[in-house]
């Protein structure tokens, strides 16, 4: 638990909280974005012995990788952020710079990208009201996360039942 | 007012270890994914 809190406070002081993401610098929350994710590599890979906590892992290192090989931060194609803001919004967007300070994103084109199978290049699909981008790694997260829970909830009610015998 | 009172300290008198155990995995699990993942809401964009 400590670990996760440890791992997880860089990326809530340089990307979730609006007063502290304000006051860090674009150098230094690619450094707390790549220190959390080490250090939550660390968590996950302490506790593989969990179900879905490597497929989760695979997740974290495609996630991690893609950061790494791309300056710090994850990029974002300009293909998904086109079909997720209209024009006059994606106008105002730099190639080559951080989306937001709110962001971990970095807007590249494709052909800008190393390892870009790995970057933001998916987008949720148009029914849904709550638009996002997203990555392989993210899916692998998911997809880990999902198993955790459901490995987890099948174990409870296996032990409840043959308590109940 | 008292009634409330003593509903909520009932409720809480109910919150033992498992309870406890089982809010602080799911908040754990919370900061693992949200720290592993970085997907991208449309509402952070160009903020």
């Amino acid at each position: 638990m400590w670990l996760v809190t440890l791992g997880f406070l860089p990326q809530l002081i340089a990307f979730y909280l609006p007063y502290t993401r304000r006051l860090l610098s674009d150098e230094l929350a690619s450094l707390s974005l790549v220190c959390s994710q080490l250090m939550l590599l660390i968590f996950t890979f302490a506790n593989l012995r969990l179900p879905g906590m490597p497929i989760l892992l695979l997740g974290l290192v495609c996630n991690l990788g893609v950061i790494l090989a791309n300056g710090g931060f994850m990029p974002l194609t300009v293909d998904a952020a086109a079909r997720l803001v209209d024009q006059t919004a994606l106008n105002n967007l730099a190639v080559g710079e951080r989306v937001s300070n709110a962001s971990k994103d970095i807007l590249l084109p494709e052909t800008g990208i190393l390892l870009p199978w790995l970057a933001d290049r998916f987008v949720s699909p148009p029914f849904l009201s709550y638009r996002f981008a997203f990555s392989l790694g993210d899916v692998l997260v998911a997809a880990g996360t999902f198993w955790l829970l459901l490995i987890g909830q099948l174990r409870t009610i296996q032990s409840t039942e043959s308590g109940d015998t | 007012m008292k009634k409330t009172i003593n509903h909520f300290t009932l409720s809480f008198a109910k919150i033992n270890n498992t309870h406890l155990q089982v809010a602080l995995m799911l908040l754990t699990l919370v900061m693992l994914v949200l720290g592993a993942g970085a997907p991208e809401d449309v509402g952070t964009i160009g903020r």
